[in-house]
């Protein structure tokens, strides 16, 4: 019974049935975590970005200008089990366990001759602390030019699914600047991407991260990561560059000796159905642009986010906008006082001032209809939100952002 | 590493799911399949925010308060108005029914959205008047209001002795 409340024996019987009624429940909590893992990284692959500063806002305020657009280097989260499916792994194919000792050792025959350090690894196996299984092997590789950290993760994902598309694409560079990117098939039908990026976007160390992830045609996931020091993070650069080169890097995920533990894992779950994925936010954010204005990037995806680099003659500016039908429980806080609110109940908050990183203007224009129905847009007075501001106030005005945001438009066909 | 943070959510999600799930079976009134889908919702809302959730000082009630919130969203989208509803779900069929269990469950899907969450988060989760009202974003005094209608609602419905049901 809560403390604060004066002594009601009622109270206290129904506190009592309801621990008893509650703790009646049970579940197979497992599926029940890895569903939620699932559910996650599918929010976070359809780039939901967090465009106001609505910070009580628990559905947008996600990742902060930081967006993860994809999983890279973070297969092993990749592994659902459901109830059903965890029970019978489909023995199609060679499945091969594999304790944490064989994913170490069968890493360690796969690398280049050095010194090896802080080796660990994770088998097939469920583990008491962690019921889905999530194969990796990691070590320290010194092959005389400096130590580097190199990372395996196995997975599986569904095939021609959200997470098996989005492996197979190079993020979008607004969002994740990059050295380099390349994408290509291999001769077995899977799907590899080489991403040359940085751990920290924003490069205030210049710890340099690459990755290959490989997806093959029937699901097997794999990726590789590799960094240029002896850490991901908190580690100083040994190197230039990572020890093993993009064609390096695609021939150790495309091991034959991966794909026999990754068919020992459970089958992965379908795509859950995600509210806002009839939403064509793209479409029609480039729709409703004001003229006059040049696009030179944009989203790959529709869905219920989008962004556009517009130019207007006087310098790039990052436009994005969130398209969420139902959300009405944040109202409270993202509509407080100087907000305004229009005869048919739509509330209109803006909000001008330095973007999450501090070094830029964001000017945000933040609707909800009367419903729960908000479209959120903003605009930056630079190209992406990692670089330094292009020009002094964004290529939109707020007027132009709040007649966009208004458009009966977002909301056609969902 | 990266494997680590990855780990840290699966072994916080695994010893969570549970409780969650017991909330959001509170929530529903006993709706299974609807808590297993709120569960998975929350945890994936907090699957995306990890790297900051996991820096806050309790994960496990913040979990709880995305539970709840999601519960009322999926209230609404339901139907805009906070309706109770005479019709009792589906009732899990895992478990033994016992007469408290039905009777109380019952009860609760008698009562509005948001006073049978205020419920479950006071008596349930045992969270203060201002605990529940900021995971409801509502005022100390609404949640007053609607934990003494409830209650009130609630006696009427199951009788000053609840606890008879559970000793048949």
């Amino acid at each position: 019974m809560p403390a604060d409340q004066h002594h009601d024996p009622f109270e206290e019987r129904l506190t009592a049935a309801l621990h008893e009624t509650g703790g009646g429940f049970e579940t197979d909590r497992t599926a029940l975590a890895a569903r939620g893992a699932v559910r996650g990284r599918r929010k976070r692959l359809v780039r939901r970005a967090a465009v106001a500063g609505g910070a009580a806002s628990v559905v947008i305020a996600c990742v902060g200008g930081v967006l993860v657009l994809r999983p890279g280097g973070t297969a092993a989260e990749a592994v659902p089990a459901s109830v059903t499916a965890s029970a019978q792994p489909k023995p199609s194919v060679t499945a091969t366990p594999a304790t944490g000792a064989q994913m170490i050792a069968t890493l360690k025959g796969l690398l280049p001759k050095g010194d090896f350090s802080e080796e660990r690894g994770r088998g097939t196996e469920p583990t008491d602390q962690l019921k889905v299984p999530a194969p990796y092997a990691g070590l320290v590789l010194d092959d005389g030019k400096g130590a580097a950290a190199i990372e395996v993760s196995v997975g599986r994902v569904q095939p021609g699914g959200t997470e098996a598309r989005q492996a197979a694409q190079c993020p979008d560079r607004v969002y994740v600047p990059y050295d380099a990117c390349k994408t290509s098939r291999l001769t077995d039908g899977s799907v590899v991407t080489v991403l040359q990026r940085y751990e920290y976007p924003d490069r205030r160390v210049d710890t340099k991260l690459w990755t290959a992830e490989l997806v093959t045609p029937t699901g097997q996931h794999i990726t590789v990561s590799e960094w240029n020091a002896a850490a991901e993070k908190d580690r100083p650069v040994t190197r230039t560059d990572p020890p093993l080169s993009p064609a390096r890097l695609t021939r150790l995920a495309a091991a034959k000796e991966w794909r026999p533990v990754a068919n020992a894992l459970p089958e992965p779950l379908p795509d859950p159905a995600l509210p806002g994925s009839d939403l064509h936010a793209r479409t029609h954010l480039l729709a409703l642009l004001p003229k006059g204005l040049r696009v030179t990037d944009k989203s790959s995806d529709d869905g219920d986010f989008a962004y556009a680099v517009v130019d207007d003659g006087k310098g790039r500016s990052l436009v994005q906008v969130n398209v969420q039908p139902d959300m009405l429980d944040s109202a409270g806080d993202l509509f407080g006082s100087g907000s305004e609110t229009l005869p048919d109940g739509t509330r209109i908050a803006v909000k001008q001032g330095p973007g999450d990183r501090g070094h830029q203007v964001m000017w945000t224009v933040d609707t909800m209809r009367a419903d729960g129905r908000r479209v959120v847009i903003s605009a930056f007075n630079a190209g992406t939100q990692n670089e330094s501001a292009t020009r002094a106030t964004p290529a939109l005005s707020i007027a132009q952002m709040r007649k966009m945001a208004l458009d009966a438009l977002w909301w056609s066909g969902s | 590493m990266r494997q680590a943070r990855a780990d840290e959510y699966a072994r916080f999600a695994a010893a969570r799911a549970g409780h969650l799930y017991r909330s959001a079976c509170l929530l529903t009134a006993g709706d299974t399949h609807l808590a297993e889908d709120l569960v998975q919702e929350a945890l994936g809302r907090i699957y995306v925010r990890w790297g900051r959730v996991c820096l806050v000082g309790n994960p496990a009630a913040y979990a709880q308060t995305v539970l709840v919130r999601v519960f009322l969203t999926h209230r609404r989208r339901r139907s805009s108005s906070e309706r109770a509803t005479d019709v009792l779900p589906e009732v899990a069929a895992a478990g033994v029914d016992t007469p408290l269990r039905l009777t109380l469950l019952a009860a609760l899907a008698r009562l509005p959205a948001k006073d049978r969450a205020v419920v479950v988060l006071r008596y349930w989760e045992d969270r203060s008047i201002e605990e529940t009202a900021e995971v409801l974003n509502a005022s100390a005094a609404a949640v007053r209001t609607r934990s003494t209608r409830a209650l009130k609602q609630l006696r009427g419905l199951l009788g000053e002795d609840v606890g008879a049901y559970a000793r048949p």
